[in-house]
């Protein structure tokens, strides 16, 4: 419990920290966030482009589609805004040798990883996946009782630690490579695949993104059992599975990498 | 306090041949060998000593300090500092030591450095009352004062060096490490920054691991060096002991009128030394002779040089302990 509270005054630190710094350099700021409405502009006009294009897709509606698509960017969103450290591990922290810092901090290493750093721009695949689902659920008919929102909600944290797991895993493939920002990025992609319904994939890549690198599973399948009503055992009870063994393997491999972590000269 | 025992650490290193062919070739055809980098060195350190570590460049100096500061896993042996074993207990054991690489910083680059010990002081859990206690300390020591407000990136280098050397001793650890702390900074910086270590030292019985190319450092602050190459641990002791065990080195100067002196001298063939034993240096009518004393006594080469030419000017004198690492450096493993 007191190790709880500790992390989490650490984590608010650290948060407090990446603001001020942010706020350091004003101009690269001020463009930053106008730069930042300019995209998702276009992104919104691109979506609304192609939406306007597909009047339904493999059985779903339309807004059941959208509702997909906008349910897989909160999750995308939110890993992206608070675990985007993950990448400089595999771009650069452990090649360059920075990864030693961390590990003269009393501090677990990955938690201050995860935490040392936050990306704003992430911001903009949340605020757009809420928008998408609030925009498309009232168009759908489904049984909205209190049970399906609350689960809506509780699937959230554990889908995002899909995102995080798989990052996980491929980040600590550099303490042995030196260098994986491409495997993470290959992984990574798979969760364009999340953004529409899996039915509409050929079964080899239906199988890969259910059971391998398990994209679908953070946005399909829980909108299976939201919009649907299907099989709440497995549509809730996977995401929440993966989340947990990929954070677990994601833990161990990360330690295990430490261990085979070799710095560089100085 | 420091027990390291037969530690080694072994690394694999990918062989490419040359250029983009040999790059290609490797990524579908790795070869890799075995690189000793580290070949079971044992030393101890006792509370309250300043240890100063040597070798060249490429010597294992770097990694026998992050294998010591839990960086590094070992690949055999053990170290055991303050009853610690620093890669199984890591957040347990780090909480006690502090460290510092020259070469990198552990400062936020684009904040003022204030922040910086306010995170640290929350990850090192220090209390607010020896926080303020410690950073007047600190401040005393190494001058925050003048530019604790300015952000990390418009530090000078030698600012840079003692905001890194606070951040370490934040904690008040008993294990201080100091990866080249001197590196690239002015003689007055390096004296501030020496005289800082030697009170840290001094006042909190601080243990003291410091790496360093210049000599001075080590004359100064460590009564004990150990010294390795090549991964092997060449010397232990003090730097008296080391002045007698490799020390014999003499240098005599010489002004003479003969132009050829050293064509005429011919020591080496004369006493029959070795290239090792025995050099000669002519710079207009300056002769500067390196020799052995060991090999050929002062006074028979004395006697001889002022037999031979007519000289005015002449001395002998013991070789600094500069003279007696470009030695041992440039010999390799003695």
């Amino acid at each position: 419990m007191k190790n709880i509270k500790r992390m989490l005054r650490i984590h608010r630190i650290f948060m407090a920290q990446e603001f001020k710094r942010m706020m350091e350099y004003k101009g690269d700021f001020i463009v930053g966030i106008i730069g930042f409405f300019l995209v998702q502009l276009s992104n919104l006009m691109f979506l609304w482009i192609i939406f306007g294009q597909i009047p339904d897709l493999a059985g779903w509606s339309v807004n059941e589609v959208v509702f997909i698509y906008g349910m897989s960017l909160i999750p995308k969103g939110i890993d992206h805004f608070f675990f985007d450290n993950l990448w400089s591990v595999g771009y650069f922290i452990v090649r360059k040798g920075d990864f030693d810092k961390y590990l003269t901090r009393p501090v677990n290493t990955y938690f201050h990883v995860l935490v040392e750093k936050i990306q704003i721009d992430a911001l903009g695949e949340l605020i757009m996946g809420i928008a998408l689902v609030c925009v498309s659920a009232p168009g759908i008919r489904a049984d909205w009782d209190a049970f399906r929102v609350l689960a809506f909600i509780a699937v959230i944290p554990f889908v995002t630690l899909i995102f995080t797991g798989v990052k996980t895993i491929t980040a600590s493939v550099a303490f042995w490579a030196k260098r994986s920002g491409n495997v993470i990025y290959m992984f990574y992609m798979f969760s364009d695949f999340a953004k529409y319904p899996t039915t509409v994939y050929n079964r080899l890549v239906q199988n890969v993104i259910t059971y391998i690198i398990p994209f679908a599973l953070t946005s399909y399948f829980p909108a299976l059992f939201i919009l649907k009503g299907e099989n709440p055992l497995f549509n809730l009870g996977m995401p929440v599975l993966a989340s947990a063994v990929l954070m677990g393997a994601g833990i161990m491999v990360w330690h295990k990498g430490i261990r085979a972590y070799e710095s560089a000269g100085s | 306090m420091i027990t390291v025992d037969k530690l080694r650490k072994e690394f694999k290193k990918t062989v490419k041949e040359p250029g983009l062919k040999g790059s290609v070739k490797s990524l579908f055809k790795p070869k890799s060998e075995k690189v000793v980098a580290v070949r079971d060195i044992s030393f101890s350190v006792e509370e309250g000593e300043i240890l100063g570590f040597i070798g060249p460049n490429g010597a294992g100096k770097s990694t026998v300090i992050k294998m010591l500061t839990g960086i590094l896993t070992p690949t055999a042996g053990s170290c055991t500092i303050n009853g610690k074993n620093p890669t199984q207990n890591r957040q347990s054991y780090v909480k006690e030591i502090g460290v510092v690489f020259g070469q990198r910083t552990q400062l936020w680059w684009d904040l003022p450095l204030r922040e910086t010990y306010g995170v640290l002081k929350e990850i090192y859990e220090v209390p607010e009352d020896s926080y303020n206690r410690r950073m007047a300390f600190l401040n005393e020591v190494l001058e925050l004062e003048e530019f604790i407000a300015s952000p990390v990136r418009t530090l000078s280098l030698g600012q840079r060096m003692r905001a890194d050397i606070a951040a370490s001793l934040l904690h008040s650890p008993k294990v201080l490490f100091l990866d080249e702390p001197t590196i690239g900074l002015d003689v007055v910086v390096k004296d501030n920054i020496r005289k800082a270590i030697e009170y840290i030292n001094r006042h909190e019985k601080t243990t003291v691991i410091l790496t360093t190319h210049d000599l001075a450092d080590i004359e100064q602050l460590s009564k004990r060096i150990v010294m390795i190459d090549k991964g092997t641990k060449v010397f232990d002791g003090s730097i008296a002991g080391l002045k007698t065990q490799y020390g014999q080195i003499r240098e005599l100067t010489f002004e003479t009128g003969v132009a050829n002196a050293a064509a005429v001298l011919e020591y080496a063939k004369h006493f029959s030394l070795g290239e090792e034993d025995v050099s000669v240096e002519t710079e207009g009518n300056v002769v500067k002779v390196r020799f052995n004393s060991a090999a050929v006594p002062v006074s028979d080469i004395l006697s001889y040089t002022l037999n031979k030419v007519s000289v005015s000017d002449i001395s002998v004198k013991d070789a600094d302990i500069e003279e007696i690492i470009r030695r041992l450096y440039g010999q390799g493993a003695v």
